[in-house]
């Protein structure tokens, strides 16, 4: 401190007590500030190193005690003085140049924090899910599937009151439903399914198969009808049984369950984060999804070729049903058609007069398996 | 300083007086608020403890009670600390539910809707742990705040009267504020002087109750027609393409007059709602201001409608201002889309477009609501502030300290449910 700087002045003082205003001087001696009341008395001394610098508007220079609970206050408007202080005490940092600086810190910690999730929301997450998936006990995901199950058949089943929604049962349609059945045993039996399957044919008219968790297949009736012969439905079918084989309804739920609790729980509690959330999540779970879909496009030529049957129909009836103008997007669950059918053929030797899975008659039983009711 | 000559002046003993002042600038508290928009976007959200902290510490310096600025002694890392302690405590919670719904088939399904129930709970628990955090972080003449009373009794209370207010379509909203209040009140103290609050809920009633009127008869009136039209029959004629609208009129004579006149009607209740907004804004903060007692100090709000609606309309303003530039921006990000398409994959013009598209909300989402917060919030903060007359202010310089610092493990609950306040 230099001699000519001011070393005196009037502040108010709080004693962290009462809430009594006291009109003090202050002096600044070698080792503290001194607290003089009015008529001169020595009220306390404050040592330069236990002050800190506390929230005040900008013509306050307000002090506080460190290490204590008390919250006694020592209120400077003389900005000489203050400055004074500020140079006195090692911890005071009136100009905010260290709390920026450690600001600074804090926005490039939480900016890589923020990518490192992302990055885990992009390959961690659904490895996690690749190993969890497998050693989820059975019982679990039967249970899932029972309860996935009741939601799609909510979902889907719009049909008029008491039509069954499996077909299969009215009296025309027995012999498709054992065609069904050879067929589906067949499958199982090459692809070496231990899960005990439940699998159907829908009355929905779309070309379209799903799987659910715990072993739930289901064919609609579309399908059938689309297809032009039993490779065409076997491909499909196995291409399901490779979701189910590879657990891939537990995996969805493990995956959707990790994002919801990565972006949902640590992200965006501000106005607007909810769209990053959403997109995010959005994004990869359609990414994780593409690549499920891609492996059960694998698991289906293994299996048709393993039968002898023709794996190239899978490819043919895809290109057939979805058009192969389709771009492909990051938004889409599945890869685009055209690099579908690539793929398959790229895996598949081209066919010819390969086993046959069912015969003509069981065959066209199978086209009637839905005819009992439109 | 004239703030504090300003607040001696009106200073006579027991006499009601003026004297709190916000003494903030306008702009600083535009640059904290702007500034944690971007790094809110930036770090995905992380940095809200420090923007929650600056705002704090923003409002609290500048508003002087009696020519002495108030102080906010809580920092950003007790938040951080607070979340995560909060996180701790909330995961396992999560995560014995997940479990127990897969576990349990029906049963499951019944404690699913238990699950809701608790994280209702929790959040008004959160709410009021929060709320004692900040009290116990503002310090007043070298004194804290501090909040007594039991959360848990708290959110059960709450809970009851917010379900009577969804249930009641809002009309026992006053009674709801003024029960809920009283609770917050009666559990405040500065110091050793305690707080009540003496707001009455048929006072609050009879001031809103023909906004409540103007805004859900039109609701009422389409609710009713809604009820002459036979449903059933309606939404069996739904099936099939073509005339649906046809068919459901044909099922139901009246029903696209019915479902007209409704759609106008809630169109019409939700812009009523919209500009009697300020006015609702302003009736509640008067009548909550003026029931506010601490000791023998008496407050009473002389905030004047008016004042409140100019505040709305110049955030009208600067939305359409915002709105404005964001136009502008769009029209150069499509631009800059267009030209990517060209040169790019189209799965790279694809990623930018989804990322230009998720900027936009976001940077609207977040326009709007800094926006809102720096006209609106602010200005009504400034103006119940200013227009607040206090009587018995003398009393302030005779407290004696009590009250212990709280933990912010509210804040984080109410964080991760998304609750938070300012």
């Amino acid at each position: 401190m230099t001699g000519t700087a001011p070393r005196s002045c009037p502040a108010v003082y709080y004693d962290g007590v009462t809430s009594a205003r006291h009109h003090v001087t202050i002096a600044l001696a070698a080792e503290a500030v001194i607290i003089r009341s009015a008529d001169g008395a020595v009220v306390d001394e404050w040592s330069y190193p236990r002050m800190k610098h506390m929230s005040a508007p900008e013509h306050i220079f307000r002090i506080g005690l460190r290490g204590t609970s008390s919250l006694a206050r020592l209120e400077v408007t003389d900005q000489d003085v203050a400055h004074q202080i500020d140079l006195a005490c090692p911890d005071i940092d009136r100009t905010g140049a260290n709390a920026r600086a450690q600001r600074r810190q804090v926005i490039a910690w939480s900016f890589l924090a923020a990518i490192s999730l992302l990055l885990v929301g992009a390959y961690g997450v659904p490895a996690i899910a690749d190993r969890l998936a497998p050693i989820v006990p059975q019982g679990i995901e039967r249970r899932l599937g029972a309860a996935a199950d009741t939601q799609v058949r909510a979902m889907l089943d719009k049909g008029p009151e008491g039509r069954p929604f499996e077909c299969g049962g009215a009296s025309v349609e027995k012999a498709g439903e054992a065609a069904f059945e050879k067929l589906m045993d067949r499958l199982r039996t090459a692809a070496g399914i231990r899960i005990p399957l439940q699998a159907a044919v829908i009355r929905r008219d779309e070309a379209n198969a799903i799987a659910l968790p715990g072993g739930h297949i289901y064919v609609f009736r579309g399908l059938i009808d689309q297809a032009r012969n039993v490779d065409e439905v076997a491909g499909v079918i196995a291409h399901e049984l490779g979701h189910v084989a590879h657990r891939d309804g537990t995996r969805a739920i493990l995956q959707t369950t990790g994002l919801s609790l990565i972006f949902g729980m640590l992200l965006g509690d501000f106005v607007g984060g909810g769209a990053v959330v959403i997109a995010a999540e959005s994004l990869l779970k359609s990414a994780y999804s593409r690549d499920k879909e891609a492996a059960a496009d694998d698991y289906a030529v293994k299996t048709m070729l393993s039968l002898g049957a023709d794996a190239r129909a899978l490819g043919g009836f895809l290109a057939r049903i979805a058009g192969t103008n389709g771009k492909g997007s990051i938004f889409l669950d599945h890869p685009a058609t055209q690099d579908r059918v690539a793929r398959i053929n790229a895996m598949a030797p081209p066919q010819k007069g390969g086993a046959t899975l069912l015969d003509a008659a069981e065959w066209a039983a199978l086209k009637r398996i839905c005819a009992g009711y439109r | 300083m004239s703030v504090t000559e300003a607040a001696v002046a009106g200073m006579v003993s027991g006499a009601p007086s003026r004297p709190i002042r916000f003494i903030g600038a306008d702009k600083d508290y535009w640059r904290i608020l702007v500034r944690g928009a971007f790094l809110l976007m930036v770090t995905l959200g992380l940095y809200r403890f420090w923007l929650a902290t600056d705002i704090r510490r923003f409002l609290w310096a500048h508003t002087a009670i009696d020519g002495e600025p108030l102080e906010y002694s809580g920092t950003a890392i007790e938040l951080l600390q607070g979340f995560l302690v909060a996180i701790a405590l909330l995961l396992p919670i999560y995560t014995v539910f997940l479990i127990t719904v897969l576990d349990l088939g029906l049963i499951g399904n019944l404690l699913s809707g238990f699950a809701v129930l608790l994280l209702v709970f929790l959040s008004q628990y959160g709410i009021y742990l929060a709320r004692r955090y900040r009290l116990t972080r503002t310090v007043f003449r070298g004194l804290r705040l501090h909040q007594t009373g039991s959360a848990i009794r708290y959110a059960v209370c709450a809970i009851w009267w917010w379900s009577l207010t969804i249930m009641t379509f809002g009309l026992a909203y006053p009674f709801n504020r003024a029960a809920l209040e009283r609770f917050k009140m009666r559990n405040t103290y500065y110091g050793d002087l305690q707080g009540r609050f003496e707001g009455s809920g048929w006072r609050l009633f009879a001031r809103g109750f023909l906004l409540w009127l103007l805004v859900m008869a039109p609701v009422l009136a389409a609710l009713s027609s809604f009820a002459l039209v036979d449903w059933v029959a309606a939404t069996g004629a739904m099936r099939g393409g073509g005339d649906v609208l046809g068919r459901m009129e044909r099922a139901s004579p009246g029903f696209v007059d019915a479902v007209g006149f409704g759609i106008i009607a809630i169109v019409a209740s939700f812009i009523l709602a919209l500009l009697l907004l300020p006015v609702f804004h302003a009736i509640v903060t008067r009548w909550w201001v003026s029931g506010m007692r601490f000791g023998e100090i008496v407050a009473v709000s002389h905030l004047r409608t008016r004042d409140v609606y100019f505040a709305y309309l110049r955030f009208v303003g600067y939305v359409l201002l915002f709105a404005l530039l964001l136009v502008v921006g769009i029209f150069v990000a499509l631009f800059l889309i267009g030209l990517s398409a060209h040169t790019a994959s189209s799965e790279i013009a694809e990623i930018i477009s989804v990322l230009m598209m998720v900027g936009i909300y976001v940077v609207t989402a977040l326009g709007l609501s800094t926006l809102y917060q720096a006209v609106v919030s602010l200005s009504v903060w400034r103006l119940a502030a200013e227009s607040t007359e206090l009587s018995n202010t003398e009393r302030l310089a005779h407290v004696q300290a009590a009250g212990e610092a709280s933990s912010p493990l509210g804040e984080g609950i109410a964080d991760i449910l998304n609750l938070g306040g300012i």
